[in-house]
Parts: C-alpha cells; sequence; structure tokens
C-alpha cells in the first residue's frame, strides 16, 4: 500500500535557531537596548562611557557567571551581596589595620571560598534546602560586616596598589573589566567543555539519575557554592578598591542583578539549562540599563521601576516570543 | 527457542553474586524481609513478583543505589558493600533504571557517556563521545538520527534504548534491567531479547525484571518470585510454565498451600 520512507530530518538551521532561542533573544534585547539608549543620549555610545559600564557590570559580572553554576544545578545563591558586603568591609578593616594588602586579598579569597564551603556543606550534605541556607547567610553576614564597622564607612588610603584593582587600567581597559573579562572565559569554558560543566548540568536535569551514573554529585554541589563565595570576594575586593572605602552597606540588592542577569541570560531556574554567554549578555543588558537611564537624565528613583519592567518584559517575550517562534520554525520544515 | 542456551547454564562453583538476608526499610514498610539470590555467570535470572513485592528495591541494592539495612552481598565470594552506585559500577554491575535515569537536558552522546567521560586534556572529547556513541547505537541496532539532540526530543521507545545502550556498552560483568522493554515496540523488544542472549553467551550475568512472562521463557535461565519483601520460589525455566508462575506471583499457592493444596 505505502512505501517505506524515513522521516526528514528538520533542518540544520531550524534547530540551531531552537537550540539557541534564548541566547539569540537576550542578545536581540541588549541590542535594542543600546540602540535606545544610544538615540537618547550621545554620550552613551562613546569608548570612554562603554569602558565606564564595563567597569560598572564588572561586579556583577563576576558573580553572575558563578552564580549560573549554582542555578545550572537547579540551586540558588542568595547570600552574594551579604558576601560582598562582608568581604568588602574585613578589606578595608584588615587595611586600616596594617596588614599588607597583598597578603589581604588571598585571605579575602579564602574567606570568600570558606563562606561559600560552609553553605554548600549545608546544601549538598545535610540536604537543606539552597534557598533557605543562603537566605540565613544574606541575613548573617551582613550581621557580621555591621557589627564589625558598627555601620561606618571604613576608608582605604589610596597611595598603595591596593586600589589599582579597582582603578588601573591595563591596554586601556579598565582593571576590574580584565577581571570579569578573565571569569567570563574561565566559566564558558568550564560550563561547556569540561567535565565540571557537565556535571553541573547533569545534576540540574536530573540528580538522583546524575548519582546513578556514578557522579560524585554531593561534591560537585558543594563546589558550585564555593564558586559563588569566591567570586564574591572578588567582587567585594574590586568594590573596595574601586570606591577606596569598605562598608557594610556595600552591594544592597546585589543578589537581585546577579539572578536577574542569569535568568534574562536563558538559564533555566529549574536547573538544567545553563547559559555562559546568555548570563555575560544579561549581567551587561542590566548594567547598560543602568548606565543608559543616568544619561538619559531619567530621576534615578525610576530606575529600579524600569529595570524591573524590563526584566519581566525580557523574560516573557524570551518564554512566549522567541521560544514559540523557533518551535514554529521547526514544525515548518 | 526457549532453552537454547541451557547449556551456558552455572558451572562455577562460586556465584558471581551471592545475596544473603537482603533486609530494607523505608519508615515503617519493610520492603525486603530477608532475600537471598545467587546469580552466576552466564546465566540470565528473571525476576518476576506483583507490584510492591520488592523487584526494584532488591536490584537498586545490587546495583549500589540503595544500601541494604541488613544482609551480606559477595561478588566472587568476596564481601562487598556498596555505599553508592559508583561502588557497584567498579565491580562491573550495571543497571537499568525503570525511570531510565536520563539527564533530559544532555545530548544523547552525554547521557551514554555520563559519568565515563573521554577527556582530552582537561577537555571533554566531544568526537569520541560522538563516535562512541554511534558505535554503542549501532551495535544494538536502535535507530537515532543526530547524536546532539537533547535526549528530551526523543520518544519513549529511544530513551529506553538509550539507557539499555548505556548499561549494555561498557563491559558489565552483571546487567541488571528493570521493565527495560516497557516502551519499545515489537523490533525494538526482539532486538533487547537477542541483546541479553548475545551478552548471557559472552559471561555476563543478567538480572531482568519484566511484566512481560513469555520474553522470561525465551532469555532466562532461572526465574525468581518475589512476594511481599519474601522470594517465594525459584523455578529452572524448563521446569516451569505460565500458568505456575502466574499462581506463584499473586500467591494463590502461596496463600493456599496449608489449604487446598
Amino acid at each position: 500500500m505505502t512505501a517505506y520512507t524515513s522521516r526528514p530530518e528538520g533542518s540544520r538551521l531550524a534547530d540551531v535557531l531552537a537550540t539557541h532561542a534564548q541566547l539569540l533573544s537576550i542578545a536581540g534585547f541588549f541590542l535594542i537596548m543600546v540602540v535606545i539608549f544610544s538615540t537618547l543620549s550621545p554620550v552613551f555610545l562613546t569608548p570612554g562611557n562603554l569602558l565606564n559600564v564595563l567597569r560598572q557590570a564588572a561586579p556583577i559580572l563576576i558573580v553572575a557567571v558563578a552564580m549560573t553554576f549554582v542555578i545550572t544545578t537547579g540551586g540558588i545563591d542568595l547570600s552574594v551581596g551579604s558576601s560582598v558586603a562582608l568581604v568588602n568591609a574585613l578589606a578595608a578593616i584588615l587595611i586600616q589595620a596594617g596588614v599588607p594588602w597583598q597578603l589581604v586579598v588571598p585571605v579575602l579569597l579564602a574567606i570568600g571560598a570558606g563562606i561559600g564551603a560552609v553553605q554548600g556543606w549545608f546544601i549538598a550534605f545535610q540536604g537543606i534546602q539552597p534557598f533557605i541556607v543562603t537566605l540565613a547567610g544574606l541575613s548573617a553576614l551582613r550581621g557580621i560586616a555591621l557589627l564589625m564597622t558598627e555601620g561606618f564607612s571604613v576608608p582605604i588610603p589610596t597611595g598603595i596598589g591596593f586600589v589599582q584593582i579597582g582603578r588601573g587600567w591595563f591596554a586601556g581597559v579598565p582593571a576590574p573589566a580584565w577581571i570579569a573579562v578573565a571569569a567570563a572565559v574561565a566559566g564558558f569554558v568550564a560550563l561547556s567543555s569540561m567535565r565540571f560543566g557537565r556535571y553541573v548540568t547533569a545534576i540540574g536535569a536530573n540528580q538522583e539519575a546524575a548519582r546513578r551514573a556514578g557522579i560524585p554529585t554531593r561534591a560537585v554541589l558543594l563546589r558550585v557554592y564555593v564558586l559563588t563565595g569566591l567570586a564574591s570576594a572578588v567582587a567585594g575586593i574590586v568594590i573596595a578598591a574601586r570606591l577606596g572605602s569598605g562598608s557594610s552597606n556595600a552591594a544592597v540588592g546585589f543578589e537581585l542583578d546577579v539572578i536577574a542577569g542569569v535568568v534574562l541570560g536563558g538559564t533555566s531556574l529549574m536547573g538544567g539549562r545553563g547559559s555562559m554567554l546568555g548570563t555575560i549578555l544579561g549581567a551587561l543588558t542590566i548594567a547598560v540599563i543602568g548606565n543608559g537611564l543616568i544619561l538619559a537624565h531619567v530621576s534615578p528613583f525610576f530606575t529600579q521601576i524600569v529595570t524591573g519592567s524590563i526584566i519581566l518584559l525580557a523574560v516573557w517575550l524570551n518564554a512566549r516570543v522567541f521560544s514559540r517562534l523557533a518551535a514554529g520554525r521547526r514544525r515548518r520544515t | 527457542m526457549a532453552a537454547e542456551s541451557e547449556g551456558a547454564a552455572p558451572a562455577a562453583p562460586v556465584p558471581r553474586i551471592s545475596m544473603r538476608g537482603i533486609v530494607k526499610r523505608f519508615g515503617s514498610v519493610e520492603a525486603l524481609r530477608g532475600v537471598d539470590l545467587d546469580l552466576h555467570a552466564g546465566e540470565c535470572l528473571g525476576l518476576v513478583g506483583d507490584n510492591a513485592a520488592g523487584k526494584s528495591t532488591l536490584t537498586k541494592i545490587l546495583a549500589g543505589a540503595y544500601v541494604p539495612d541488613g544482609g551480606e552481598i559477595r561478588v566472587n565470594g568476596n564481601p562487598v558493600s556498596f555505599r553508592n552506585p559508583a561502588d557497584a559500577r567498579a565491580h562491573h554491575i550495571e543497571m537499568v533504571y525503570q525511570d531510565l535515569s536520563l539527564c533530559d537536558t544532555v545530548d544523547v552522546a552525554g547521557n551514554l557517556f555520563l559519568g565515563r567521560e573521554p577527556m582530552r586534556g582537561p577537555f571533554l572529547d566531544r568526537r569520541a563521545m560522538r563516535d562512541g556513541a554511534r558505535a554503542m547505537l549501532d551495535r544494538l541496532e536502535i535507530k537515532i538520527p543526530k547524536l546532539d539532540h537533547l535526549v528530551a526530543q526523543l520518544s519513549g521507545g529511544q530513551r529506553q534504548a538509550i539507557a539499555i545502550c548505556r548499561a549494555a556498552a561498557f563491559d558489565p560483568q552483571v546487567l541488571i534491567m528493570d521493565e527495560p522493554t516497557s516502551a519499545l515496540a515489537v523490533a525494538e523488544v526482539e532486538a533487547v531479547l537477542a541483546l541479553i542472549n548475545r551478552v548471557k553467551a559472552s559471561g555476563v550475568s543478567v538480572v531482568l525484571i519484566t511484566h512481560r512472562l513469555q520474553d522470561l521463557f525465551r532469555v532466562c535461565d532461572r526465574i525468581a518470585v518475589l512476594y511481599e519483601g519474601t522470594k517465594v520460589a525459584e523455578r529452572r525455566t524448563a521446569e516451569t510454565d505460565l500458568q505456575d508462575l502466574v499462581s506463584l506471583i499473586v500467591g494463590e499457592k502461596h496463600v493456599a498451600r496449608g489449604g487446598r493444596a
């Protein structure tokens, strides 16, 4: 009656579009923001301002790279802002106490990693919800910073090399931007091409399946929280160096910017799906919005409202429009 | 057809796997109440029983996914204690889980090599994974056009085929299959049964859990019947029939032993 034929394969292009729908949508959104702000303000597209945006975005970008791993496992780290504040305050306190800054930096990095390890231990080995553990961290870590500084801003002497971490320029690009680029490249390679990234994705997709495949799931989970702790320490150091002071009030709401950047980039809060390129674009989008609204002379009180609305709009477009377009294309071929 | 592989049945005095007095509790429920089970090289053991008889629990203990509350497991006569599936894998015990245990957002090749990725320096060797995956699938005559498709995009039968392929591909000594054919089409079921006979012939011990009783007679040398967490019967395939098995599974003979029989 009928000839036996194989089902025709879908076109390569349609597959690529479907797979990268989220990335394409955030890239498009990022470009739209750039176009809008460059028409609103002639200053926006100048090299000076763009480098400024990069420098401003660096702390968010650094932590967002680490957060991408955490969210890809299906977890969340709400404590990053408080970790930044704690490291930020400690940096100023230690330097003021006369500890050489070359020693302060590694000590702070170790403290950041240690904070992550403690939280990661509760999450990975004690099975407590990441939301709860890091919510406790969010409260307690800033509390420690407040206790140590008694709420005052602690100045850092500007003569020393430490401030170069935040204010220096190398090859025409601000030092924080270099650090962020290094973090982004390392994160991209680790997530897409290394065993660690593969295990992170597998755990987020199906933790029990990953365990049954012989993956040391708890050790991997612990490590992603060490990563966010470490990245928070780097961000705290960069902010302290740039502002020349340490304060327990640094980076308030920082965790929300970071998480928003990651989610904007298409990384699924359900886990199993992470995009480092998306995170980079997402974090830059948030930085561009912040910078562009200031240049466009929008009242700073509006910034949060606009940022919130734009995030919702972008995620909505992502979920309802771009994904459907890609799915429709796949069906038609 | 049924007893064509009788000749491959146990010759070794020491069983490859010996489970003694295995007990497992989930809260107040005693899932396994002291089960003994032997498994010899090159034989296929069918494991049957009603739902909640303890089949999956027993095999998950052997695969290291559950840690038993009591009892002893010996591999080739040496006592072992599996704390996790990686331990069992190290003893070449592989399992096809009923839920398949695949990672939906990882591609086909990645799932096949999950937990033992080939590396080139610090990086995943994608080419080796793709070529290896193609070879593994071809050997089982599984048709999956694109290896870089995510597992989420595949049909139920294809997913099951991948899970079987993954367990069978890495030279297991013991291959446990929990309902491996439930989502498969006719030709694919035949391929799996042929696979079982083939790996058996090469000396692999197979444990097969299935509700398709007719399949048992085509590949199994022995059949063990579980009932409410105990082993109530063990038969050589040649010495039993469908009717006998059914009554053993539902417990007629077991319950009525004192009365009618």
